[in-house]
């Protein structure tokens, strides 16, 4: 019982990074109309930049400036990148995202290295948050989650209690009647890639550490991302963070799994499948097949309800 | 002998977007060859009735008949291949193909080629020919390998209609064919929709009465999704309940 | 009869002429280059032109964004490999030289499988299935090693079988001409293919799938057809690849390279037929021989790939389609000293910016044990600020030079026309 509750609360503190990521994409996409590519890229550079700042002057610092560092290359990109293409159409714009995820690798190659580096929890935060019967929950899990919600609350705030958020939220879904009422809508388009590289460079800070700081990193997290974002309905953040949520418990405890189709027969008292190749098949555990589950899910999704959970449209 | 049925038969259409109803129990029926045009102010649902007759929506109750035969619901590829086509009020083109290929695409199902990656485009004669006719009817014969994106906006609208009747279908739906045209262009139009449509069942949408009255045997209103009124144009001139929908705006 | 102008086709002569002349190419290539080398070289690009070609029928032909063709080619490299060895085993009589149909045959299988529920729409989500099921079929690699061989893949002997009129397939010389034809008989196949009646109505889906309804076509039909056709010569790809490096690994699969094949038909152009035949040569250039000249190469290819992107998404094929043009329009020797001048500075900026990556990544990765960098018969210390001051300035003057030019070559044109 106490392992499901800590896995419960790992799958959830997983879910809420993968929110914080997903909401930034959810953000850039619902308004500008591009599926950024590189998203989990300024996931990675935050966890980069972090190590780099917390090596010189602690972790603390590290934790406000390299998200602001994301964000500011963010907007760069925005504007010396997105904006050209953008008349070129919604696919140049995401080829762009996706040669920039590229780079920015090749790059983290090239300052940091090809192993992971050595980006450690800070002192003290490391340790269980409390015991539940021997098993531990560690105190940096529960400060994730705490950032998080507070990062999200905060969002939440600037969209619907700002003028500036008011004007965002417009611009999700009517650019151009924004800009017809004289808004200055490319700026607006600049400050929300630069937010949500920021937002995404904050969950690096926090979750690289947690997890593995490595160059492959992007890639990993920037899968599960989109699948996220597709499950939850693309363009809708309420969807994005229910499907976070699902995914982060979905991949936290498949992994603990050891449940497989044949052990499923073998309990009803039916034997293996005929054929070398099928009897394989049916002895998968879920934990090693938990790498794939969230794929699957986005394929039936894709498949079944093309919206999403809660999505309004559907590209 | 029992009559044809009615080219276009439409019983208790209805059709809501969300909460919002736009078509209000629709009752019609387009005779065979019959050339019936529908008019109506802004907003009164005329697109969308084209919209469920196609196959582009789906009817929230009611009916849709083609030649006797119910193809509510169906979706537009299948409603095409029973003979309807139609056109679009927003030009709705192959932009990237030139004038000869958006027309010989328009024509290959009808003439059989379905899905075929086995014959030769060049090698075949009929939808050449079909598209080649077609060319110089709607007078594009000198834009045969101009991309569709970059002709001029009369040139795009008369390619919209020949996309449309290049399928040889028999019954044809045209959506605003004329909208933007100046008297030269819409006469040319006009000329064109009479000559095309010859021996075929015409349903237009328009707003240029001057038009409506010249090419329509007969005519309906539509005001808030409803047809308010149906028969000969010297009828629906005198109606008074049409005269009052039109207050003022009537130009004949 | 109105309307029946008789056609003279003069291109038809200069289509034989282009087909022929490539066929005389590859014939002759490895005559023309016979360095051990040059031959890996060719044999890499021939595959990757099949794959690239096959991945075009959806993006450029289709308009269907895939980040997940890999799987297609690589499962039938697995197929071929499987066959190539049950071959060895005397299990299977076929001869080597038609293995690639066997994983043309796979691949157009899981078309089929795969195709249906992928190409429910187009846009966004066909990109977003691409990419699941890509990333499905790669995380399972390694949950069926029977299969897929594990970490460690799956390997043959392509000398394997019974040898076809001496060709052992031992000699690379042998593998290339096999590529070869395979490559030439592909291109004809897929050219052929752009000509039929469901090549230019994938055109049309393409272009405005909601129209193609209209005039009778289920565009579900047509993007599941192309897929399908395009999974075919993709599975040809992979069995060639089987053959040439007999290994086939989980990466055959995988998203680099679905993410590969799509870097190389971009950057050739996915407006023209032949653009992709292009990128596929710059690509492989990239991959193999640039690869072994500086580490720096994926940066570059990255960077070349960005750039084509924010200013010439048309590929390299439509800058040599645009020169082509103003060669005919005669207006392309009055601007030739504009792009020479053009053409000239960008050298210098590009001298000038390759100096100082080649030393960033030295300094990064070298400078431990050594501190000078060889380049280009210059020997540049890293750990002194001469050297990047030097490259620093030639990048800013190439920069300067190039802008001044830009500025010039556009007042002349606008001063012709």
């Amino acid at each position: 019982m106490e392992f499901f509750l800590v896995t419960l609360l790992n799958g959830l503190s997983y879910g809420l990074l993968l929110f914080m990521l997903s909401s930034g994409l959810t953000l850039i996409f619902s308004m500008m109309g591009v599926l950024n590519f590189a998203h989990a890229s300024f996931y990675m550079l935050g966890a980069y930049f972090a190590y780099s700042i917390a090596a010189r002057i602690g972790f603390w610092p590290a934790l406000v400036l390299a998200p602001l560092a994301v964000g500011a290359a963010g907007m760069l990109v925005e504007r010396w990148g997105l904006r050209t293409v953008h008349k070129h159409g919604h696919v140049a714009e995401l080829l762009f995202t996706f040669g920039l995820a590229y780079l920015i690798e090749e790059l983290v190659h090239l300052v940091w290295g090809r192993p992971p580096v050595d980006y450690r929890v800070p002192a003290a935060l490391d340790g269980p948050l409390f015991t539940l019967y021997g098993t531990a929950f560690p105190m940096y899990r529960g400060f994730m989650m705490l950032v998080s919600v507070a990062m999200l609350g905060m969002l939440w705030l600037v969209l619907t209690r700002t003028r500036i958020g008011l004007v965002i939220q417009a611009s999700l879904t009517h650019p151009q009647m924004v800009e017809a009422l004289g808004h200055d809508v490319p700026r607006v388009f600049m400050l929300v890639f630069g937010g949500g590289a920021a937002l995404a460079g904050l969950a690096g800070v926090i979750g690289g550490n947690a997890f593995v700081t490595e160059p492959g990193m992007a890639a990993m997290v920037g899968a599960i991302v989109f699948v996220v974002v597709v499950v939850g309905g693309m363009g809708s953040l309420a969807g994005a963070f229910v499907a976070s949520l699902l995914i982060g418990l979905l991949q936290t405890f498949s992994v603990t799994l050891d449940w497989s189709l044949a052990g499923a027969l073998a309990w009803l008292g039916v034997g293996l499948p005929p054929g070398r190749f099928l009897a394989e098949a049916a002895r998968i555990t879920v934990a090693q097949a938990a790498p794939v589950l969230p794929y699957l899910l986005m394929v039936l999704v894709l498949v079944f309800r093309p919206r999403g959970l809660m999505g309004t449209r559907e590209s | 002998m029992t009559p044809d049925p009615p080219a276009i038969e439409l019983r208790g259409l209805h059709k809501r977007f969300g909460n919002t109803p736009v078509i209000n129990g629709v009752d019609l029926a387009i005779a065979r060859g019959e050339r019936h045009a529908i008019i109506g102010p802004n907003g009164a649902g005329k697109s969308t009735l084209f919209n469920l007759i196609s196959g582009r929506h789906e009817p929230t109750a009611g009916a849709v008949l083609l030649d006797g035969e119910d193809v509510t619901g169906l979706p537009p590829f299948r409603i095409n291949r029973k003979g309807l086509a139609r056109s679009f009020q927003v030009t709705n083109l192959f932009h990237r193909l030139p004038v000869f290929e958006n027309l010989r695409c328009a024509a290959l199902w009808s003439l059989g080629y379905r899905y075929s990656f086995w014959h030769r485009l060049s090698r075949l004669r009929e939808p050449r020919e079909r598209a080649e006719r077609v060319m110089e009817e709607i007078g594009l014969a000198a834009r045969r390998d101009t991309p569709a994106g970059v002709l001029s906006y009369a040139e795009q609208r008369a390619l919209e209609i020949g996309i449309t009747i290049a399928g040889g279908a028999r019954v044809i739906l045209l959506d605003e064919p004329t909208s933007g045209m100046n008297r030269g262009e819409t006469a040319a139009a006009v000329a064109l929709i009479r000559k095309v449509t010859e021996g075929r069942t015409l349903a237009m949408v328009e707003h240029d009465m001057g038009v409506v009255f010249d090419l329509a045997d007969r005519i309906s209103v539509l005001v808030y999704g409803e047809v308010i009124a149906t028969g000969a144009p010297a009828a629906i001139r005198a109606n008074p309940r049409v005269q009052e929908a039109y207050l003022g705006t009537a130009h004949a | 009869m109105s309307g029946g102008t008789l056609r003279f086709r003069p291109l038809d002569l200069g289509r034989w002429l282009l087909w022929g002349g490539t066929a005389v190419l590859f014939l002759v290539l490895p005559h023309v280059f016979t360095q051990g080398f040059a031959l890996t070289l060719m044999s890499q690009a021939g595959i990757m032109v099949i794959f690239a070609l096959s991945y075009n029928m959806l993006l450029g032909q289709g308009g269907m964004l895939s980040f997940g063709h890999a799987v297609y080619s690589g499962l039938g490299a697995y197929f071929a490999i499987h066959a190539l060895n049950l071959i060895g085993k005397g299990q299977l009589a076929l001869p080597v030289s038609l293995l690639p149909l066997v994983g043309g045959l796979a691949g157009a299988a899981f078309g089929v499988l795969f195709g249906w529920v992928t190409t429910t729409k187009s846009g966004t989500t066909f990109a977003m299935i691409s990419l699941g099921i890509g990333e499905m079929v790669a995380a399972s690699s390694l949950m069926l090693p029977g299969f897929f061989g594990g970490e460690g893949g799956v390997t043959a002997n392509r000398t394997a079988g019974a040898a076809v009129l001496g060709i052992t397939y031992g000699p690379a010389i042998q593998v290339y001409y096999l590529i070869a034809a395979w490559t030439f008989a592909s291109m004809a196949a897929m050219y052929a293919l752009t000509r039929t009646p469901l090549g230019r109505i994938a055109n049309a889906v393409r272009d405005n799938p909601e129209r193609a309804e209209f005039v009778g076509y289920d565009t579900h039909v047509v993007r599941f057809l192309q897929l399908v056709l395009a999974s075919f010569f993709a599975g040809v790809a992979g069995g060639l690849a089987a053959i040439n490096f007999e290994i086939v690994t989980a990466e055959n699969v995988g998203v680099l390279r679905s993410g590969g094949v799509l870097l190389a038909t971009f950057i050739g152009g996915v407006g023209f037929f032949f653009g992709p035949v292009l990128g596929a040569v710059v690509f492989t250039l990239f991959v193999v021989w640039i690869a072994i000249l500086t580490k720096a190469w994926l940066l570059y290819l990255g960077l070349f790939f960005v750039a084509l992107v924010l200013w010439a998404p048309g590929g390299l094929a439509s800058l040599v389609v645009a020169a082509l043009q103003a060669a005919k329009g005669g207006r392309l020797r009055r601007r030739l000293p504009a792009y020479g001048a053009l053409a000239a500075a960008g050298a210098v900026a590009l001298g000038g910016f390759v100096v100082l990556v080649e030393m960033l990544y030295h300094l990064e990765l070298e400078a431990v044990n050594d501190p000078v960098l060889q380049l280009a018969g210059l020997r540049l210390d890293v750990k002194t600020a001469a050297p990047w001051i030097a490259a620093a300035a030639v990048l800013a003057a190439g920069g300067a030079l190039c802008a001044a030019a830009w500025r010039r070559a556009r007042r002349d044109e606008a001063a012709a026309t």
